[in-house]
């Protein structure tokens, strides 16, 4: 009980320390992450005097032959990305409203925690069905066009899967969060569900769902060993279709570390590459501040 | 039928054929909800046949004799007691830095925090860190905890790159639990003439407690499958682990922080890319053993939440 | 921390503990010296008594798994020793070795071919045995021998279909492996002569592992890839002949079969340790019965040799 002993002020005092030293490590921490990334994939532009329009705009990936020419990357990450998000999205909301709307009991029961099971499953295990069972469906539908299977199509079913609880647990928040008097004044007009759900619920809910959204793009976005198992890895020429083998920034960088040594052009390159993604998941983050702002905003 | 006819009146008064448009609009419904369940359905689906192929394939090898408990570099039958072991390890020692620093952060953001660009700025800075992908922690792990501070591919490497990821999640999962617990109890507290340090303490956290210890395990259950990040820092090799050895500061020793391990999800990724033949598997085997592991985190969430919170009804 | 520390101060101690080592003789000795088995053991057993210390070895892991194997014999007879084995590709390998952050760099490659001449010339090559590797194609292709023009016309993207080389209609996938893998630059070398395929030849694939070719490669009706002998497996695939020469050791042995390269491992003023464990692996014990088992061939097999500038002499 000696604590007991210590002045009340200089308690406090010492839980703001404790506390705000936490606070402070994580953002050291986040700090030195970005420098640190910024520094070696800068230095790719600034002391191996790499070109960064010709590095964003080239369209050949061989950084073996020192060509570094990152759009096919940027094409297929948000290829994939957009893919699996236009895949998610209509079962993800499906899903919500009806967990939310249509049984809520069964909904938050068992089909809440059955989906948030699939969060839990390993990116790796995703992959490897993926190898196994998606490149082989592409094949039996698409047949010689669809190559060994691999491709943009694959990568996009591969990740619409793996980012299918995200978008779904948040668009579940979403619709919940929205008052339920909002529901009843609609009902008393003599709605059907349906269009309270479409007219009502899905409107005041959107900020939310569209940050659900934009989190699991997030996701696609970042995500490297599933979808390298499965996407073909092609870097040299731009991807010609959905059919087409190819690769993301993720999987350049995860496959092109074991061939480069340290300092050399080529790893500050793949570091460009890795600042490349930083970037993106910044303007991410940045988007959602600005539905979240915007959404405040229109709530009054 | 009060308000059909109603309606009938109503739309008879305006020129509108409203029966037709009460039924086009209850069809809607019908059809909405149709969809809705079906997709709902397809999901169910979806989630039992990627449980059922895994453990289709692989339950078979993870049930083997020995195979949880045999060496993978064993010379005949390999398993993959050491990465069960290095899993387990790994998730304990990041469970152990994480859960101090997020409590401490959440508390401070929740509680203390004043409102101005500090406290904004540190509100980002855990948002851009859980935003990151994986291979990006990966690369700044290689970089600064492996080559930076000098300590090697190491499992205690590793266990920073994980705890990279678990303190945005679990940040967020504290940060919620303390805010959900009723104003009243933090009023009472405070009103006592406690400080906010003490009330904290000794009321709101064993209040958000059950929430809190739901989150830390759901938590667990991803940091269990993440390989990108740990490719880089903590290696992809078993070690020779000596479990006999009493020498700490050899990379043989099990307990020892500063040796390479190798986790179950990134002995499927290596096993995956380097197809020894028996691999195959083994790949499977781990895969079975790695989804029983998230599936047990999951159910044990669930029970220990449920039944802290049965204890502290009852106090 | 102080973990860290004691391991350093660990390290220096094993260093200064400098005993000369009876097994030194065996330095360079490859399959068919004549150091027998019985002088092997007898020199493990008194280096058991002196040695300890740590090896860390990194790199390529095309051979890893015959690494780890060696590795496990060698900690097994000398307790005190631990072989650290962490992957990462011969880049990370050879890069490791020279800023002196492992012992051992494990490369598929020279270390000319990857580094700067003069950081090249700092490292010590051991070449512990060759990989061969051979063109492999999908079991349902019926055409079993190429000649290197027509391998070449394939994999430069003029030869498109399997009736032009003799076989069924039908299209045929090329399947790479990434540019700048060392399974590709021997390839390469060997098939294409130097030249490189066109910049709009695009293959259906470019993997960068070996697993991901033998599951394409399995599935795939019409691929073609290539892989290193190790992974070599009829029942999944077939090989391939090339100028009517079958794909197997012997024919890599006497020069025959021209696609093979050597497995180096890389040491810059190796210490004892590492001596002695790079001086296992070109003894009997390893090179004898180990090295084939893993699929390779040992170094001292060869009746021909090469170059870093790909040059092939008799030996």
């Amino acid at each position: 009980m000696a604590k007991r002993l210590m002045p009340k002020k200089q308690l406090e005092g010492v839980g703001l320390t404790l506390t705000g030293a936490c606070v402070l490590l994580v953002a050291l921490v986040v700090i030195a992450l970005i420098f640190m990334v910024a520094q070696q994939g800068l230095s790719a532009f600034f002391v191996d005097g790499i070109n960064f329009i010709s590095f964003i705009t080239g369209t050949s990936w061989v950084p073996s032959d020192g060509v570094y020419g990152a759009l096919p990357l940027i094409v297929t990450s948000f290829g994939v990305m957009l893919l699996a998000t236009l895949f998610t999205l209509p079962i993800a909301l499906g899903s919500a409203i009806f967990v939310v709307e249509v049984q809520p009991g069964f909904g938050r029961r068992i089909f809440q925690p059955l989906v948030e099971l699939l969060m839990g499953i390993p990116s790796v295990v995703y992959g490897l069905i993926g190898l196994t069972v998606v490149n082989a469906a592409m094949r039996a539908i698409f047949g010689e066009a669809a190559g060994t299977g691999a491709g943009i199509l694959s990568g996009g079913i591969v990740l619409a899967v793996m980012i299918l609880p995200t978008v779904t647990t948040l668009s579940i928040d979403g619709l919940a969060a929205v008052p339920n008097e909002y529901r009843e004044g609609s009902y008393a007009l003599g709605c059907t569900r349906w269009q309270t759900v479409w007219h009502v619920v899905l409107k005041s809910a959107m900020p939310s769902l569209m940050t659900a959204v934009i989190l699991g793009m997030t996701r696609a976005f970042g995500e490297a060993l599933a979808v390298q198992m499965v996407i073909g890895g092609v870097e040299k020429v731009m991807p010609a279709g959905l059919l087409s083998p190819a690769a993301t920034l993720t999987t350049a960088l995860t496959s092109g570390f074991s061939n480069a040594t340290t300092g050399s052009v080529q790893y500050h390159a793949l570091w460009a590459l890795g600042l490349l993604l930083m970037a993106m998941s910044l303007i991410f983050i940045l988007i959602i501040h600005l539905i979240g702002a915007k959404g405040a905003k229109n709530r009054g | 039928m009060a308000s059909e006819t109603t309606a009938k009146q109503v739309g008879n008064d305006l020129g509108v054929d409203l029966d037709a448009h009460v039924k086009r609009i209850g069809r809607q419904d019908r059809v909405a909800t149709g969809i809705l369940t079906v997709i709902v359905a397809f999901v169910l689906l979806l989630l039992a046949s990627i449980v059922a192929f895994i453990l289709v394939k692989g339950l078979g090898k993870a049930l083997s004799p020995g195979f949880l408990t045999t060496s993978p570099l064993a010379d005949e039958n390999p398993g993959i007691s050491s990465e069960i072991f290095d899993s387990f390890y790994m998730l304990i020692i990041t469970l152990l830095i994480s859960v101090p620093i997020s409590l401490g952060a959440a508390i401070f953001l929740v509680e203390y925090a004043p409102d101005n660009w500090v406290t904004k700025a540190a509100s980002t800075a855990i948002e851009t860190l859980s935003s990151l992908p994986s291979i990006v922690v990966g690369m700044f792990g290689s970089l600064f905890f492996v080559v930076t501070l000098g300590w090697g591919i190491s499992i205690i490497a590793g266990a920073m790159a994980l705890t990279m990821f678990n303190i945005p999640i679990l940040v967020r999962v504290i940060q919620q639990a303390l805010q959900d617990v009723p104003r009243s109890q933090r009023d009472a507290a405070l009103a006592m003439g406690l400080t906010r340090w003490e009330a904290t303490r000794h009321v709101l956290l064993p209040a958000a407690m059950p929430a809190i210890v739901t989150g830390i395990v759901i938590s667990a259950g991803r940091v269990f499958g993440e390989a990108a990040a740990l490719i880089f820092t903590s290696g992809s090799a078993a070690v020779n682990i000596n479990f006999a050895s009493a020498n700490l500061s050899s990379p043989r020793n099990p307990w020892t922080i500063f040796r390479p391990a190798e986790t179950l999800a990134v002995h499927i990724w290596k096993l995956k890319m380097e197809p020894t033949p028996g691999n195959d598997e083994i790949v499977w085997g781990t895969a079975a053993v790695l989804i029983i592991c998230v599936l047990l985190f999951n159910i044990l969430a669930r029970v220990l939440g449920k039944a802290l919170a049965k204890k502290m009804t009852s106090e | 921390m102080s973990d860290s520390l004691s391991r350093r101060s660990f390290l220096s101690l094993a260093g200064g503990t400098a005993v000369a080592l009876a097994g030194l003789g065996l330095v360079g000795c490859g399959g068919s010296s004549s150091s027998d088995s019985s002088s092997d053991s007898a020199s493990s057993d008194s280096t058991a008594k002196s040695l300890s210390g740590t090896v860390n070895c990194s790199g390529a892991t095309s051979f890893q798994p015959l690494v780890e194997a060696a590795a496990k014999k060698f900690e097994d007879e000398n307790p005190d020793v631990t072989i650290a084995i962490t992957g990462g590709g011969s880049g990370q390998g050879l890069s490791d070795v020279r800023d002196g952050k492992a012992q051992i760099g494990r490369s598929d490659v020279f270390a000319e071919e990857k580094l700067d001449a003069s950081d090249a010339k700092a490292l010590t090559d051991n070449t512990v045995c060759v990989v061969g590797m051979g063109p492999i194609v999908n079991s349902n292709v019926d055409v079993d021998d190429l000649t290197t023009d027509q391998l070449k016309g394939i994999f430069t993207g003029q030869i498109t279909d399997w009736s032009e080389v003799g076989g069924t209609a039908g299209k045929i996938q090329v399947i790479e492996r990434k540019a700048g893998s060392g399974t590709r630059a021997t390839f390469e070398a060997a098939v294409l002569g130097g030249e490189s395929a066109p910049a709009d030849f695009a293959p259906v694939a470019e993997e960068d592992s070996s697993g991901t070719v033998v599951e394409k490669i399995q599935q795939t009706e019409g691929a073609i890839s290539y892989l290193a002998f190790s992974y070599f497996d009829d029942t999944k695939f077939k090989a391939l002949k090339v100028d009517g020469v079958e794909a197997n050791a012997d024919n890599v042995c006497n020069g025959t079969f021209k696609i093979w390269a050597y497995e180096h491992m890389y040491t810059k003023d190796a210490d004892e340790v590492t001596q002695a464990f790079i001086d296992y692996m070109m003894s009997d014990e390893v090179q004898g019965s180990m090295v084939e088992e893993q699929g390779f061939i040992p170094a001292g097999d060869m009746k021909v040799k090469k170059d870093a500038s790909g040059t092939i002499t008799n030996a």
